[in-house]
């Protein structure tokens, strides 16, 4: 029973420790606004996205989701591929509460688990940018270059 | 009274800003497909308009092909088009085609994208045969399969397609009258496409205008005739809703017969996102 409460407790500590506050984007293999359009439209369908902000003129999607919900970065990642483009990049920006990472080490946040990757043991505070290094999430030649291994669904690759 | 109006006008704002256009504007060719697919859960309603100069003779030959195309999944895309022409005098129903396309390649990178897709179409129509010809698109009961592969690099997009197409005899007893070896051809086409304007983006809403010039081959296995179309047109997206397409077709030329191979067309195509 303690240790229930304990474990309770240490999850409670988890997810109140860090928030996805925003996503950003950049979209690949497109060239003008509709496709552009495509994209924002398919994002929107998304029931935790609350926001999405295009600049057309650099296919980069700002994305803000909606207070108590659950962000889902594979369904994100979904709807660009099928609305027929890849993603280039995806930084989720992470309101972080005096959280501590380490190396290859993961952190759930929103039912979510990242591994932070080349990162030292540090402490995390205040709203910071998370690149996601999976595959899908970066071009394929960069993905080529880190070539990590698929993690279970819900499981991502960070760098900060 | 006024905030009624001002709450249809936000209606009407959001009924035409959910119709739109998917894919890359200058690969959206007049009369052949590219590499890319449409949105997965789309549908898209097309209308083309084929007013094309009877050979011998001052007959206009109208075609109509209405055609619906939905977006299955992110590499599946499905097309069902009626036909109908005023070919055998009246203005009638001719048959109908099933198109498939799936794209098994997908490179893509920012502004650029290098992408393949296998294709095939079984068509059925029941008009007479009257030329050598091979057309699946409103003339001949058959089938085709092909590839596709399109390139596209900013503001051009380059696309080539080859396939191999078999005519068999038109339903209503209208026979393939010139020979099993000779109903069997290759066509094999080039497409350039290029964004004219904006020359910068700054809405969705702005009017697009792409210059397509295309080039058309069909080479009979059989016979060894040939035809070479060239067919320019111009294409414009308003509001990013409705497409329309302008073009003639001019054959360059060709050693078979051929009823009416030099007209305009004109295509209106209309898209709606996430319907699935």
């Amino acid at each position: 029973m303690k240790k229930l409460f304990l474990f309770a407790a240490l999850v409670a500590s988890i997810t109140l420790n860090a928030q996805v506050t925003k996503v950003q984007l950049k979209a690949s293999g497109l060239t003008c606004s509709m496709c552009s359009n495509a994209i924002n439209k398919a994002l929107k369908t998304l029931d935790f996205v609350e926001n999405i902000n295009a600049d057309i003129k650099t296919y980069t999607f700002d994305i803000s989701f909606k207070a108590n919900s659950k962000v889902d970065f594979d369904k994100i990642k979904k709807k660009v591929e099928g609305a027929g483009f890849s993603i280039t990049s995806f930084t989720a920006f992470v309101n972080f509460n005096h959280l501590v990472v380490k190396n290859m080490e993961s952190v759930v946040i929103d039912d979510q688990s990242l591994v932070f990757v080349t990162t030292d043991e540090r402490l995390l505070n205040g709203v910071m940018a998370v690149q996601l290094l999976d595959k899908g999430f970066v071009s394929k030649k960069e993905y080529k270059k880190t070539n990590l291994p698929a993690l279970l669904p819900g499981t991502y690759h960070v760098n900060i | 009274m006024s905030n009624n109006i001002s709450r249809i006008k936000i209606n009407l704002f959001i009924i035409i800003f959910s119709v739109t256009q998917s894919c890359h504007a200058q690969e959206l060719f007049s009369l052949t497909e590219p590499a890319s697919n449409r949105a997965a859960g789309s549908i898209g309603f097309r209308i083309d308009n084929t007013i094309m100069d009877e050979r011998n003779s001052s007959r206009t030959n109208y075609h109509l092909i209405p055609e619906v195309m939905i977006g299955i999944s992110k590499k599946l895309t499905v097309n069902g088009s009626l036909f109908f022409s005023n070919r055998s005098n009246a203005f009638r129903g001719e048959g109908g085609s099933i198109y498939a396309k799936y794209r098994f390649l997908s490179n893509d990178a920012v502004q650029r994208h290098f992408r393949m897709a296998a294709y095939g179409r079984v068509s059925v129509n029941n008009s007479d045969i009257h030329q050598e010809e091979i057309d699946l698109n409103g003339h001949n009961t058959g089938a085709e399969f092909g590839l596709v592969a399109t390139k596209l690099i900013q503001k051009v997009a380059i696309s080539s397609t080859a396939s191999f197409v078999k005519a068999t005899d038109n339903v209503n007893s209208n026979k393939f009258i010139y020979g099993t070896t000779n109903s069997k051809a290759v066509n094999y086409t080039l497409s350039f496409g290029k964004l004219m304007l904006p020359t910068a983006y700054s809405n969705y809403r702005q009017t697009n205008i792409n210059c397509m010039v295309e080039i058309l081959n069909q080479v009979n296995t059989g016979s060894g005739k040939y035809y070479m179309d060239m067919a320019p047109s111009i294409q414009m997206i308003f509001n990013s809703q409705s497409r329309i397409d302008v073009g003639y077709r001019k054959e360059l030329a060709s050693n078979m017969i051929r009823t009416a191979p030099n007209g305009f067309f004109i295509r209106l195509e209309y898209n709606f996102f996430n319907v699935f």
